[in-house]
């Protein structure tokens, strides 16, 4: 059987990559490609811990339903900011939207 | 809609980039899943963790790419292999119905979305992304949160007992009981989301004019 350890370790790093990219990228798809990769890393340790220790409530399963529809909304939504601010700015680099308005 | 389409830097890229990343990706699995293999046969692993540590490999290089490709469409594309590589995680945890809408929003909508987000800005004139000089800091940031988070995995002595199976009708029983009104609410956000996505993203007159 695989160790809970490695479950664990494994969502570490693809949160710490995903993290690392939210710092470093400047695009801001790229931005958001990263963000997905930190809610599915998050989504990995809910499930491990719910099915390693909490075997009756299967609230940590019910949790990352919640995450999953919730990502896809945030999806939606920062799609079409992002659209918007490369009609209104013609760039999607996010270094460049740095008025209040516009 | 062509004028849509030819946004996408479609043919040559597509080739090169299934070339190139067919190639690379079929001698790495070999390489891994030999070393794997070998470590099988010396008694060190099951095929269990054979498995997982392939997927996780997979899943860790996927992400690696789609955080510092500087192709945005390679990016997307190796976005690809985390997601799906969180499916098998969850099959492996036990829970099915996780794994089918993992497949099924992951890797079906969302990747389609962000390909049409890259299609609505401008890939074909600049699909080349430079990154900023905050680099060396973010990544020393990274390095100290992720070591931290390590330690403390590895020092918290965890004693479980082993994974339990559950079939669906115990998830929708206490979806619909227990959970039902943050499930109604989930709903309600979802609609007024991608409802405010949509309005947000129309054209309007004022920013044609201008």
């Amino acid at each position: 059987m695989v160790p809970i350890e490695n479950y664990l370790v494994l969502s570490t790093i693809l949160f710490v990559i995903g993290f690392f990219g939210v710092l470093s990228r400047r695009n801001a798809i790229l931005i958001l490609i990263s963000v997905e990769l930190m809610l599915a890393a998050v989504g990995i340790n809910f499930v491990t811990f719910a099915s390693f220790f909490d075997s009756g409530q299967l609230s940590g399963h019910i949790f990352t339903l919640f995450i999953i529809a919730i990502a896809a909304a945030e999806v939606g939504l920062a799609l079409g900011i992002i659209i918007r601010l490369f009609r209104d700015r013609d760039t999607s680099n996010i270094d460049e939207a740095n008025d209040l308005k516009w | 809609m062509k004028k849509l389409f030819s946004k996408l830097p479609m043919p040559y890229q597509f080739d090169r980039l299934i070339i190139t990343g067919g190639i690379i990706t079929a001698s790495l699995t070999i390489l891994i899943l030999s070393i794997l293999l070998l470590l099988k046969l010396l008694g060190y692993l099951s095929y269990k963790e054979v498995f997982f540590w392939m997927i996780s490999i997979g899943m860790i290089v996927g992400a690696l790419g789609s955080v510092l490709l500087n192709n945005l469409v390679h990016a997307v594309f190796a976005l690809l292999a985390p997601l799906l590589g969180i499916v098998a995680i969850y099959l492996f945890l036990g829970s099915e119905f996780l794994a089918l809408s993992q497949l099924l929003i992951y890797g079906g909508g969302v990747v389609i979305l962000l390909l049409f987000g890259l299609m609505m800005t401008n890939v074909q004139d600049r699909p080349i992304v430079t990154d900023g000089s905050q680099k060396p800091f973010s990544f020393l940031i990274t390095l100290i949160i992720g070591t931290v988070l390590i330690f403390s995995i590895y020092s918290a002595n965890l004693t479980y007992d082993s994974i339990s199976i559950f079939s669906l009708k115990d998830l929708a029983k206490i979806i619909f009981t227990e959970f039902l009104i943050p499930f109604l609410i989930v709903g309600l956000l979802l609609d007024i989301a991608l409802t405010g996505a949509l309005l947000n993203g129309k054209k309007h007159e004022s920013a044609q004019t201008k």
